[in-house]
């Protein structure tokens, strides 16, 4: 036959993909490409029908002849190569074409159907004969839902259809499974319960049908007996269904949902379901139970077995441990998704099937144990209900309904094509175009994609949006459209979601949303996300306490309202951060205007002190003529900036290290300040503060106190000098002080101790060091450094201890003595009762067993390595390493033991216990320190293990450097 | 479990149990109880039974909060020895802390740690006990020391001696109680008995063990003797050891085994020796926990004292014994210093960790040793690097405190705990008088 061959383009615009292919296999069966076009995916259906043609010519010659005929072909085997693969198979079914489906049949009808097509048979070729059947009424179903123009609309009542046929395919593999083993339905009772979609009649094309088998046992009978019967009936029912075999098996039985899973036996009584589930049941299991119904077998033994979970499902919010278990269940709901997939999932991921059914399932447990309205099997079902009864509003109903047709649709497409499960979203282009067609609900793979990422997008929000949203209108009087929601029932929804008294939490609500504010009115439309974000910490209750604080002060501020508008993550920081600590939140309530900051990370770097240092001399400029007011707005700029300090380090802009040295810089800004309100300007004499300890270190941590010495030099006051210097020193401390957040300034470090005088002159302190000076003093000088006041004076002070704590020659007896000082030390100064392994400053290898090893090397080499000079231990101790003065080994261990210590020291105090050294017992204290030092939830356990081990293996280097002691 | 809840449940019921006590073991070995009635056993179940954990060893600290216990209700067994009266039932524990994380200080949870560890690795880890006791006739003693029931020596059938009788009941008991005996014969002290375990894995059989010291000190009472598990009661007689074989199991499989391997152990099985041989005086504060465990290790009488390995070599540490032909499920290997006395918890756990960080970390085997090691000379010794194992419990907790391997194993607490809870025995051992220095220095000095 010859013929010109087909223009290319004609085939293009039929929509193939594959044109030189298309032509061939076009031009070699006499077709044209015209007939292709309605065709999901026209190469497809093209390549089975050239197939279709080879196997068995005249009949398909008959067939193609007639044009209904020939659409539904196209359409059947554009849409599923499965399918495709069925009446390649099974030419004697290609009659089903002819047969269209008007309304979608209902279980009976389906089952008669089977029953009739398994007639005359027997075993396993009964069950080849039900699988056929089954396929027939799927290419059918299959046909009638390609042919909807809209299958969003539709997508429920095919999944129902699904489900009927799953339950009617399942009755009569029982039948069979009866005749083979002659038990009868009076003897051996057997109910098959459908769980998951099956039971909520919302199947998918290729589900796992998720079952629970329940018998019973008749007056007289052997109860053994009539389980072990049971069970074989179930097994070779699920065997008909999905074993190997000529025609393949259809999907799988899965009946894991049972009592203890896979150990548990495969039937049960139903009185011992009912025991089971009455002692023993997981809350996820009562979940699971609302999508429990009886599907096949034993209808009346069926309906008795949801009768009695029913109350029991319903129970389950009241029982203890809820909140926990639906957190876990949240946990659930993310874990575990194949990292390459989470881009592509429709089911699991953010903004998937899995979001939408976990938050309505919660829904129907908070409110279902009052409500029986929503005790709905199915998702959209239950929407509705919850939707109709006014515990979520309509628009969100509306929303949500159509988002979860929508990705339901792209679902069953998928599996559709290939007959297999998947809930992943193609990546080609191609699959994508084909997905698009078969969908409706795109022209291109382009637009599919970006209105399935627009659903996702909706649907992350959707948690928030049903579940917190609603809460407003029983709290604002708001007039949200749908929802009518008791204070009661809201508080119910509130303590699922780990508020702990939802009474203040509604009243808190209440306060931020009623009234027609501009404030009022954006908390109307955050507050959901807000409540959503602080549920995630460690204490919702607090934070939302301390946001509505913040709130009231700021009043209309309008840059606040438009940050929490405007910036989602400024606005999750702020949530997070008012959960979680106590210190931050006080420290909210005088500087609310921080919140700010949380906009930019810029903002949440700690100041230089170049900076902070104008800032202060403007201050005292503009209040020179109030010392009252000028201490007021020194105080307020150092609370500003530990507030600023605290959020960095909190949101992780600011290492450990790094919020030490800005403690330090802040604090040294701030005495500059207060030292220039405290001079005279005929004082005569010169002063200085020199910085010791961790201060002279620059690694201080929130509440550290401030180790200083006082320093002076005559300037002409001549015999006066001393007492001018100690009202200086006075005054510094009465006009620094604060009684909020003090500044607790210590200058126990100075010669002889608390019996020395407060202040000193130079020419005094070098007396004094030159006769007296012990060597812990010598120690103590390791870690002066510069801070405040006379630049030349510190230069000198310096200069002169230099001597002292880098000696030319360290002698042996004065490392014994410094060692049997800190023997001392360590018993003497632990506090009474401490338990020496939990002390962040003084125990067993935490922070001053590594600051001692150090200082120990630094006075020993300080005079030959120059380098190891520094009042900073971390720096120190590097540089020590780096001199080969401890071993790389021993130098991480000791390092590793310190900030982890300084870590957990700085993470309790802005938990709000900032006057603990102490790692705490209890167990809260530990989870709000673990969270704060990003460890995931519940690990307090581990926080506390790993601080053991830490500070344990550091001992043991401390051990060896310090005192020289083998192992 | 919930099967086996229910059957808890339900035997108390047809039982008529009147009493259940709940059992755990405090860090040093010592069995706890708690009796609860069958009205609380379900909440028990359900949430645990709330325990004041300051009065038990090494539990919490004295400021802390409860702990909870939650019956593990797999071991439950009615207690035979009250049989007529008012039936008893009994289950093993495990601790929780209130907010439900597991105790870091439960024994039993430190085994399960480190059998889930070996699990991780594919492995079960079964051990089978033979432990040495001595039967007295009364706890009290005179000058002598204590005085045992009899004094027949090893393998001595002593027609109407009260170990026999002793011994006949307590297998009975013990098998009522599901506990499978292997095998039992007289030890070569005066009334001391062995009693075999059958191999179970090593969660099962060290609650056995404690279930088996209980039952062992019950049927002596009821005899009117005396038992004890003191790893040396007598200077002049063998110490009570507790020898244990193990072996690791993939699967079906005993991993020790190969067919081609010298005294057919696989690699597997000479790594895990060469683990337990590496770590084991590391470890031998946890296997050997009392000062009087050294009177034993050092004592003589065949116990071990080197670290060695040999094949039917009843002088070494560790014995890869024979095995009849086609038992390559039966592949074990023995270690022979562990004492009566010892946490078996807290014993297993340490073995099963060396043994697995030799398996990890592809330890290399020593040579075996075929002499006789005690009757070397102490030259000749350390010409051929036998190591002796710690000679006080003093040396072993400076031994273990650098361990690294022990730390983790036990967990930081548990780890604490047993070093301050033995050094403080020790010092209280230090600083007594004892008749020998009495008898040997007051008259000459």
């Amino acid at each position: 036959m010859s013929r010109t061959p087909s223009p290319l383009s004609s085939l293009a615009k039929a929509g193939f993909a594959r044109l030189d292919e298309a032509r061939e296999r076009i031009d070699a069966h006499d077709l044209s490409a015209e007939d292709f076009a309605r065709a999901a995916d026209p190469d497809l259906a093209l390549k089975t029908i050239s197939d279709l043609a080879e196997k068995d010519p005249p009949r398909f010659t008959r067939l193609w002849a007639k044009t209904e005929l020939r659409e539904a072909l196209v359409l059947l085997t554009g849409a599923s190569s499965g399918l495709g693969d069925f009446l390649k198979r099974h030419p004697e079914q290609w009659d089903l074409l002819e047969k269209p489906l008007r309304t979608l049949p209902r279980d009976l009808e389906y089952l008669a159907i089977f029953r009739e097509a398994m007639e005359g048979h027997s075993g396993e070729s009964a069950a080849m004969a039900l699988r056929v059947a089954y396929r027939r009424q799927l290419c059918r179903l299959a046909l009638w839902d390609t042919r909807q123009p809209s299958p969003v609309t539709v997508v429920d009542q095919v999944a129902r259809a699904l489900a009927d046929m799953a339950s009617a395919a399942l009755d009569a593999a029982l039948d069979s499974a009866r005749a083979h083993h002659g038990l009868s339905a009076q003897d051996v009772p057997l109910a098959i319960i459908g769980m998951g979609k099956a039971g909520a009649a919302e199947l998918n094309y290729l589900s796992d049908v998720d079952v629970i088998y329940v018998t019973d046992v008749p007056e007289g009978a052997d109860p053994t007996q009539v389980v072990r019967g049971a069970e074989s009936l179930a097994r070779d029912t699920a065997r008909y269904l999905m074993e190997f075999g000529v025609e393949p098996g259809l999907w799988e039985v899965d009946p894991n949902l049972r009592p203890e899973g896979k150990d548990g036996a495969l039937v049960r009584t139903l009185e011992s379901h009912i025991a089971y589930y009455e002692r023993w049941a997981n809350d996820w299991e009562f979940q699971a139970l609302i999508k429990a119904r009886p599907l096949a077998g034993d209808t009346d033994l069926g309906a008795r077995y949801r009768q009695a979970v029913d109350p029991l499902i319903w129970q389950a919010s009241s029982r203890p441990g809820f909140v926990e278990q639906v957190q876990r269940m949240r946990e659930r709901v993310t874990d575990n998704i194949p990292a390459d997939q989470v881009d592509y999932q429709i089911k699991l991921g953010p903004g998937g099937l899995r979001d939408i059914e976990f938050t309505i399932q919660l829904l129907q447990l908070v409110h279902g144990a009052q409500d029986p309205a929503v005790r709905k099997l199915d998702t959209l079902g239950a929407l509705r209900a919850l939707s109709e009864a006014g515990y979520v509003g309509r628009a969100e109903a509306a929303e949500f309904d159509h988002a979860y047709r929508t990705l339901r649709v792209l679902e069953h497409r998928i599996q559709l094509g290939a007959l297999k499960r998947s809930h992943v979203m193609p990546r080609d282009e191609e699959a994508l175009r084909v997905l698009a067609r078969h969908t409706k609900l795109a022209d291109t793979a382009e637009n599919l994609v970006e209105h399935w990422r627009a659903i996702q997008r909706s649907v992350r929000g959707l948690h928030e949006r049903l579940f917190y949203r609603p809460l407003l209108s029983a709290v604002a009087g708001l007039e949200d459209p749908g929802v009518e929601l008791t204070s009661e029932q809201a508080a119910l929804r509130l303590q699922a979601s780990g508020f702990r008294n939802p009474e203040g939490a509604l009243r808190h609500m209440g306060a931020l949303t009623q009234g027609v504010s501009r404030s009022a009115s954006i908390h109307r439309t955050l507050l959901p996300v807000l409540l959503k974000w602080l549920a995630e910490g460690t204490d919702p209750d607090g934070g939302l306490l301390a946001f509505r604080q913040l709130s009231d002060d700021l009043g209309e501020s309008y840059w606040f309202l438009r940050m929490l508008r405007d910036s989602s993550g400024a606005a999750q920081r702020l949530m997070t951060v008012l959960g979680t600590s106590a210190f931050v939140a006080k420290l909210f309530g005088r500087i609310p205007e921080g919140a700010a900051w949380l906009d930019s990370d810029d903002d949440l770097v700690p100041r230089e002190l170049s900076s902070l240092r104008d800032e202060v001399s403007a201050t005292l400029e503009r209040h020179q003529d109030s010392e009252d007011s000028a201490t007021k707005a020194l105080r307020g700029l150092r609370r500003r900036e530990l507030l600023r300090i605290a959020l960095s380090s909190m949101v992780g802009v600011s290492t450990i290290t790094e919020v030490g040295r800005a403690l330090t810089t802040v604090s040294r800004a701030f005495l500059e300040g207060i030292l220039a309100l405290a001079r005279r300007p005929d004082d005569g004499v010169d002063f200085a503060i020199i910085a010791m300890g961790r201060l002279g270190g620059a690694e201080l941590s929130f509440g550290s106190d401030l180790d200083v010495l006082y320093v002076f030099r005559d300037a002409g006051a001549g015999e006066a000098a001393h007492q001018v210097a100690e009202r200086i020193v006075k005054d510094v401390s009465r006009l620094s002080e604060d009684v909020l957040f003090p500044v607790d300034l210590d200058a126990g470090l100075r010669p002889e101790g608390k019996n020395g005088p407060i202040v000193r002159s130079l020419d005094a302190y070098a007396a004094y060091y030159e006769r007296w000076a012990l060597g812990w003093e010598a120690q103590a000088l390791l870690r002066a450094a510069p801070y405040v006041g006379d630049e030349a004076l510190t230069a000198d002070f310096l200069t002169m201890a230099a001597r002292y704590r880098y000696p030319e020659s360290f002698r042996e007896e004065e490392a014994r003595e410094i060692r049997r000082i800190k023997a001392r030390v360590e018993s003497e100064r632990l506090p009474q009762g401490a338990d020496a392994s939990r002390h962040l400053k003084l125990g067993r290898g935490s922070l001053s067993d590594v600051e001692w090893a150090v200082q120990l090397l630094q006075l020993q080499h300080g005079h030959d390595f120059p380098d190891i000079r520094t009042a900073s231990t971390i720096d120190a101790l590097e540089r020590c390493e780096h001199n080969g003065l401890v071993s790389p080994e021993d130098a991480g261990l000791l390092r590793e033991a310190w900030l982890l210590s300084s870590r957990i020291r700085t993470a309790l105090a802005l938990f709000g216990e900032p006057s603990t050294d102490v790692l705490p017992s209890d167990r809260v204290g530990l989870e709000g320190a673990a969270r704060l030092m990003g460890f995931p939830p519940r690990s307090a356990s581990a926080l506390e293990e790993t601080y053991l081990r830490v500070t344990r293996r550091s001992r043991t280097v401390f051990e060896r450097v310090f005192y020289g002691s083998e192992g | 479990m919930d099967k086996q809840r229910d059957f808890v449940l339900r035997t108390i019921e047809e039982r008529g149990v009147k009493f259940i006590r709940l059992w755990f073991t405090d860090v040093v070995g010592t069995l706890k109880m708690v009796a609860v009635a069958p009205a609380e056993i379900e909440g028990a179940f359900a949430e645990g039974l709330g325990i004041d954990g300051s009065s038990i060893e090494g539990f919490t600290r004295a400021f802390e909060a409860d702990v909870l216990a939650h019956p593990d209700p797999t071991t439950f067994q009615i207690l035979p020895w009250r049989g007529e009266i008012d039936p008893t039932a009994r289950m093993f524990c495990d601790i929780t802390t209130p907010d439900g994380q597991p105790a870091v200080t439960d024994p039993r949870f430190v085994l399960k740690r480190q059998l889930e560890k070996a699990a991780d690795l594919g492995f079960t880890f079964y051990t089978h006990p033979e432990i040495e006791f001595y039967l007295l006739k009364s706890s009290s003693y005179g000058e002598n020391g204590p005085e045992p029931v009899d004094s027949a020596g090893y393998f001595d059938n002593v027609p109407g001696g009260s170990a026999h009788d002793f011994r006949r009941r307590a297998i009975r008991m013990l098998e009522d109680l599901g506990i499978s005996v292997e095998f039992s014969h007289h030890e070569a002290g005066p009334g001391q008995n062995e009693i075999d375990l059958r191999y179970a894995d090593a969660l099962t059989t060290a609650d056995n063990i404690m279930t088996f010291r209980t039952v062992v000190k019950e049927v002596a009472i009821e005899q009117g003797v005396y038992a004890t598990f003191m790893p040396k009661p007598m200077a002049q007689h063998p110490g009570s050891g507790m020898h244990t074989h193990m072996s690791l199991f993939e699967g079906d499989t005993n991993a020790f085994f190969d067919a081609g391997g010298k005294y057919q152990l696989s690699a597997v099985g000479r790594s895990f020796v060469a683990g337990v041989l590496k770590h084991a005086p590391e470890f031998t504060a946890i296997t050997n926990q009392f000062v009087n465990s050294y009177k034993r290790l050092w004592g003589g009488h065949e116990a071990p004292s080197y670290v060695t390995w040999g094949h039917n070599n009843r002088s070494a540490l560790v014995r890869v014994p024979l095995y009849k032909p086609g038992k390559g499920q039966s592949a074990r290997i023995e270690y022979r210093a562990m004492d009566s006395a010892a946490n078996p918890y807290l014993a297993f756990a340490v073995l099963l960790a060396a043994g697995l960080k030799g398996i990890s970390e592809n330890y290399e085997l020593p040579a075996e040793a075929e002499d006789t090691v005690w009757e070397l000379s102490e030259g000749e010794r350390r010409a051929l690097g036998y190591e002796p194992l710690p000679a006080s419990l003093d040396r072993a907790l400076s031994l273990m405190e650098d361990s690294e391997l022990v730390a983790e194993t036990l967990g930081e607490q548990v780890f604490n705990y047993v070093l301050l809870n033995k050094k403080r025995d020790w010092n209280t051992y230090r600083a007594q008088v004892t008749p020998y220095e009495l008898s040997s220095n007051l008259e000459i000095l």
